[in-house]
């Protein structure tokens, strides 16, 4: 990890001496940064540059001239002219003290034995131990920081008498364990969780020899609320904290900075591999949008989601009643018979949001100059509530995710970061540090709102109306509150008056939305409040939506309608996919490309599938997909930054690797199958080349600069707005779930989140429930427009009290849980009035 | 009880993190202990996690965060009495009432603590029952004490 410029603005430049030599840093930075800014080391187990000083390990005392003792280099701050010595006599014998204290507390067999090289060549089975007694039985080994230290100052004798702590384990959470024998109380998980994460999970217990980190009385992380965003994890110095998957994969051969392929913020990750496999992924430091930082998605589910031993590695075609495994040439040749000669009508190509520019341009390229038609249509819709007008306009305001840990002011509508879009949430913190104010306005709880300076709860679906007056209000002060009052929201109008005061003489302001605000406001009056606020000076927004490359697939195409660019397409017999799901129309060939919004085989003559994962009804054709993971691409985050998705994983064809091929070359080697030109790239560069020619600001390559689109298409008529809610009855919010990658549920390839079942069920507030009268796990019957729903019920504290909240997943696949659920995944958007009645489970 | 409970109990607080510990040793007072649920409450109040507050509070001896029992057995292990088999006497307590020092049998019926000395040694091995304090007590005092109460299962 190379050392961060610090963003101290304009900070003057000083003169020190380090170790009697000239040196000089910039005013106002720790001794320790000071040293380490000139190639300085000192040793220091406690200090991280995002973090506090904690002053706990005490090894990175120095002298300093004309300071009694041994002042601390992590929490001094260098004045001009200071004299430092970071080395002496004494200081080291006190250093290895310390080091040997530590020791005597800590499983170090192995650092100190006489055969430590040689065991190091011949022991490798050891490592399976459960328990480590040693470097050589700990995952940390070659990668701890304690243990690099010991070497670098030569400990090889513990004169303390050894002391085991004797706690057991703790492997039973998901994501990571947890041994805190081997902790040596530096408190950089806690401070991590504390300051940069807010989970506040992690705390000191107890005092003295008894203390120990962890959870409030004794619960596990997921009682105890942890995101599993595995921060603490990567600041671990020791094996204390360790990732379950690739515990014992030992040190990595390298990492490639790649961007996560799971949600639209595009965070910048460092992809491990060891053996030229994924071993795990960890957050890069790149300032502009996660600064180290990801959610529990990035740092733990991309392994598993590639490894999983149900992906699909090789073409297969159905011949008969049966399925065969067969090579490229013949699917290719068997697809391309079924695509020859089809008329206007019997195709429809389904291409999801997650795959890369690369993929989705290629895709739209070939059914429209190859197929000759404009039936390509994409899940990416329903991540664009209101419409692509919308959101083509809601692309051209500046949009900044870094902007929001610099703002004075911030409104969050509906955002709860603790595992969606959890970045922001983080840069949110780093803003309320400096001072800033936060509004949060969502019918429902969340992490934001229990920090917040205002938590205006409106009536589910009343956010956009709330912010509507909110922004009316901060353009005409308290004269404006005639023309949008709060009323029906659910607010009140002094607490309203409060919010609007507290931020109306902030310069900056950032506002961010959610994707389940917008998809519970029809009426696009959130949209409406945006675009009102674009005039306001220094004001950023961040409007997200589920799906990794939504604003790519709209942008360059994939959506029917539009052609790369926001060109306007040719609307004769274009079939869409409301189309096939409302039974208007019924193509004869349907091309699910990394899509499966359906439960059931869509009545179609030949379904081709095109994945990573087989869907969960037969198809007639299988085409194998590569994974983020083994082949390169880019993918436009929020801001319109074209990223690149890096290939660490480059199998050759094989029996048991499969036959994977790009997406984009998938339709390449269809095109050339069907005879047609136009779609020979040789790879995903040349593809973005093209791209760039043909889509204005499209950069060619490396250029990751944010984008604002040019608005040019018109503004689709609105649906009604929201009303307030009847008082009798519940609402049911349908909200998109966003645990999605292509065809796929997360949850359902990846273990761990499916033991924190967080899109699972019917949601409501446990007061509901306990005037239902039933519990968590019962089944209730959510009666809604004549038809009567069953489901578990799930307690929710954070739920809007009377609203019954279902996640809505675009990826159907394997989800047999929602399978009950399913009809009423159709009232996206729209707030229903329901009745619940539940009974137990006997 | 509820956020409005727990505040009504705590009129003249502001309600920022820094009553922490004035409100964790009032509600100690009131109730006795502190129970999950205030934790959870003064967590929403304070704005401070409850792992934070668990952490804070476990940091001084002085906060239980167990219903104490309706009866408390303070066995002393002071210096005289620990010359005169107090130690012993613990035991006994522990193994008939199948709990360690610092905890209530689950009936809630007993607590057993172990103090430093009640000041009369001469007495010693010495315990107290409530407020009535026992001197040269046996082994076969305590069966008497704890009025034929049978041995817990586990013991
Ligand atoms: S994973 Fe994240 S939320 Fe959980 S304890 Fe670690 S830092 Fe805190
Ligand atoms: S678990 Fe790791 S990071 Fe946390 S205090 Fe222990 S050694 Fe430090
Ligand atoms: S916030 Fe989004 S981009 Fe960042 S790690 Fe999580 S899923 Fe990936
Ligand atoms: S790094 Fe300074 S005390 Fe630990
Ligand atoms: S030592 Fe037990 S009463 Fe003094």
């Amino acid at each position: 990890m190379s050392p961060k410029p610090i963003r101290a603005k304009n900070a003057r430049t000083i003169a020190i001496q380090l170790d009697h030599r000239a040196a000089s840093c910039p005013e106002g930075v720790t001794v320790l940064r000071a040293a380490e800014l000139n190639g300085v080391f000192i040793p220091s187990l406690c200090s991280h540059k995002d973090l506090s000083p904690f002053g706990g390990c005490r090894l990175c005392m120095v002298e300093i001239d004309g300071m009694r003792g041994y002042p601390l280099a992590c929490s001094t701050v260098v004045q001009d002219g200071m004299s430092v010595l970071t080395e002496t006599t004494a200081i080291r014998e006190m250093r290895r003290d310390i080091l040997e204290l530590m020791l005597s507390e800590h499983p170090s067999s192995c650092l100190i034995c006489t055969e430590q090289a040689e065991c190091r060549e011949n022991q490798y089975t050891i490592r399976k131990s459960g328990v480590s007694t040693g470097c050589r039985t700990c995952p940390k080994d070659g990668q701890c920081e304690l243990q690099s230290l010991v070497e670098k100052l030569g400990v090889s004798e513990i004169r303390h008498p050894v002391y085991y702590r004797g706690y057991e384990a703790e492997h039973d959470d998901p994501f990571f364990d947890r041994d805190y024998n081997l902790c040596i109380l530096c408190g950089r998980c806690v401070r991590m969780c504390q300051e940069v994460r807010g989970a506040s999970v992690l705390a000191f217990m107890n005092r003295g020899p008894k203390t120990q980190i962890g959870p409030a009385f004794g619960r596990s992380h997921v009682e105890a609320g942890c995101e599993f965003c595995g921060a603490c994890v990567s600041v671990c110095p020791t094996g204390a904290l360790v990732d379950k998957a690739s515990k014992w994969d030992g040190k990595p051969d390298g990492a490639e900075i790649s961007t996560c392929p799971f949600c639209a913020l595009g965070c910048q990750v460092e992809l491990h591999h060891k053996n030229g496999r994924l071993s795990k992924v960890h957050p890069h430091l790149d300032h502009e949008i996660n600064d180290g930082q990801l959610c529990v998605r990035g740092r733990f589910c991309l392994p598993e989601t590639t490894h999983h031993h149900e992906r699909a590695r090789k073409p297969v075609l159905k011949r008969g009643r049966y399925f065969r495994e067969v090579d490229w040439p013949e699917a290719l040749e068997d697809v391309a018979s079924r695509l020859r000669g089809l008329e206007a009508g019997d195709f429809l190509m389904l291409i999801s949001p997650d795959l890369t520019n690369e993929s989705l341009y290629t895709a739209q390229k070939f059914v429209r100059s190859v197929l000759r038609t404009n039936s390509i249509d994409s899940t990416a819709r329903w991540a664009l509530p209101g419409g692509t007008g919308v959101w083509s306009r809601l692309f051209s305001l500046p949009i900044s995710i870094e902007a929001l840990a610099h703002a004075d002011a911030i409104i969050a509508v509906g955002l709860d970061s603790r595992f969606y879009f959890s970045v922001a949430g983080v840069q949110i913190r780093r803003a309320l540090r400096e001072g800033a104010v936060l509004v949060t306005i969502d019918s429902r709880d969340s992490n934001l709102a229990r920090v917040a300076d205002h938590w205006l709860r409106s009536a589910p679906g009343m956010e956009g109306r709330v912010l509507r007056a909110m922004v009316e209000r901060l353009f005409s002060g308290d004269a404006g509150a005639a023309p949008h009052a709060a009323a029906g929201c659910g607010i009140e109008e002094v607490s309203l008056a409060k919010a609007v005061r507290s931020i109306a003489s902030c310069r900056s302001l950032a506002v961010v939305v959610s994707p389940s605000a917008f998809a519970v406001d029809p009426g696009g009056e959130l949209a409406e409040a945006l675009f009102r606020l674009e005039g306001r000076e220094q004001t950023t927004f961040l409007p997200l939506m589920h799906g990794t490359n939504t604003r790519g697939a709209l942008e360059l195409g994939a959506l029917g309608e539009l052609l790369p660019g926001f060109e306007k397409a040719d609307d004769a017999a274009r079939v869409s996919l409301a189309d096939v799901l409302e039974g208007r129309a019924r193509p004869k060939v349907l091309y699910l490309v990394g899509e499966a919004p359906f439960f059931e085989r869509p009545p179609c003559e030949y379904v081709i599938a095109q994945d990573i994962y087989l869907p969960p009804f037969e198809v007639d054709a299988f085409l194998p997909a590569a994974s983020f993971v083994e082949a390169e691409g880019t993918l436009t985050n929020v801001e319109g930054r074209v990223q690149r998705s890096a290939a660490v994983e480059h199998l050759p064809d094989g029996a048991r690797t499969g036959r994977v091929r790009p997406d984009w070359m998938i339709f390449s080697m269809l095109a050339e199958t069907l005879s047609a030109d136009g779609l020979h790239f040789a790879n995903a560069g040349e593809v973005l080349c093209e791209i760039s020619r043909r889509v204005a600001g499209f950069p060619a390559s490396g250029d990751r600069r944010p984008r604002r689109t040019s608005p040019t298409v018109d503004i689709l008529p609105r649906g009604a707005g929201a009303h307030p809610p009847a008082d009798s009855a519940r609402r049911l919010i349908a909200e998109p779930g966003g645990f999605r990658h292509r065809g796929i549920d997360l949850s359902h390839v990846v273990e761990g989140l499916s033991e924190l079942r967080l899109e699972e069920g019917l949601r409501l507030h446990p007061d509901d429930l306990e005037e239902l009268g039933v519990k968590d796990g019962d089944r209730i019957v959510v009666h809604v427009d004549g038809m009567n729903v069953t489901g578990t019920a799930r307690a929710d504290a954070d739920c809007a009290p009377r609203s019954v909240t279902v996640h809505r997943p675009h990826a159907y696949g394997g989800l047999a849980h929602r399978q009950g659920l399913q009809c009423l995944y159709r009232f996206d958007g729209r707030l229903l009035n329901v009745t619940v009645s539940g009974h137990r489970n006997s | 009880m509820s956020l409005a409970a727990l505040r009504a109990d705590f009129e003249g607080f502001e309600g920022t993190p820094a009553d922490l510990i004035p409100v964790l040793q009032r509600i100690q007072v009131l109730h006795g202990f502190i129970s999950k649920d205030s934790v959870h409450l003064i967590s929403r109040w304070l704005k401070i996690s409850e792992n934070e507050i668990y952490g804070v509070a476990t940091f001084f001896a002085q906060f239980r965060f167990k219903r104490p029992g309706d009866h408390v057995i303070k066995v002393c292990l002071g210096t005289a009495c620990h010359v005169r088999g107090g130690e012993q006497i613990l035991d006994v307590f522990r193994r008939r009432l199948g709990i360690q020092p610092g905890e209530a049998t689950p009936d809630g019926m007993y607590q057993l603590e172990r103090v430093a000395c009640l000041g009369c040694c001469a007495l010693a091995p010495v315990l107290s029952l409530d407020d009535k304090v026992h001197g040269q007590t046996s082994v076969l005092q305590v069966r008497d004490l704890l009025g034929g109460r049978e041995p817990s299962e586990d013991s």
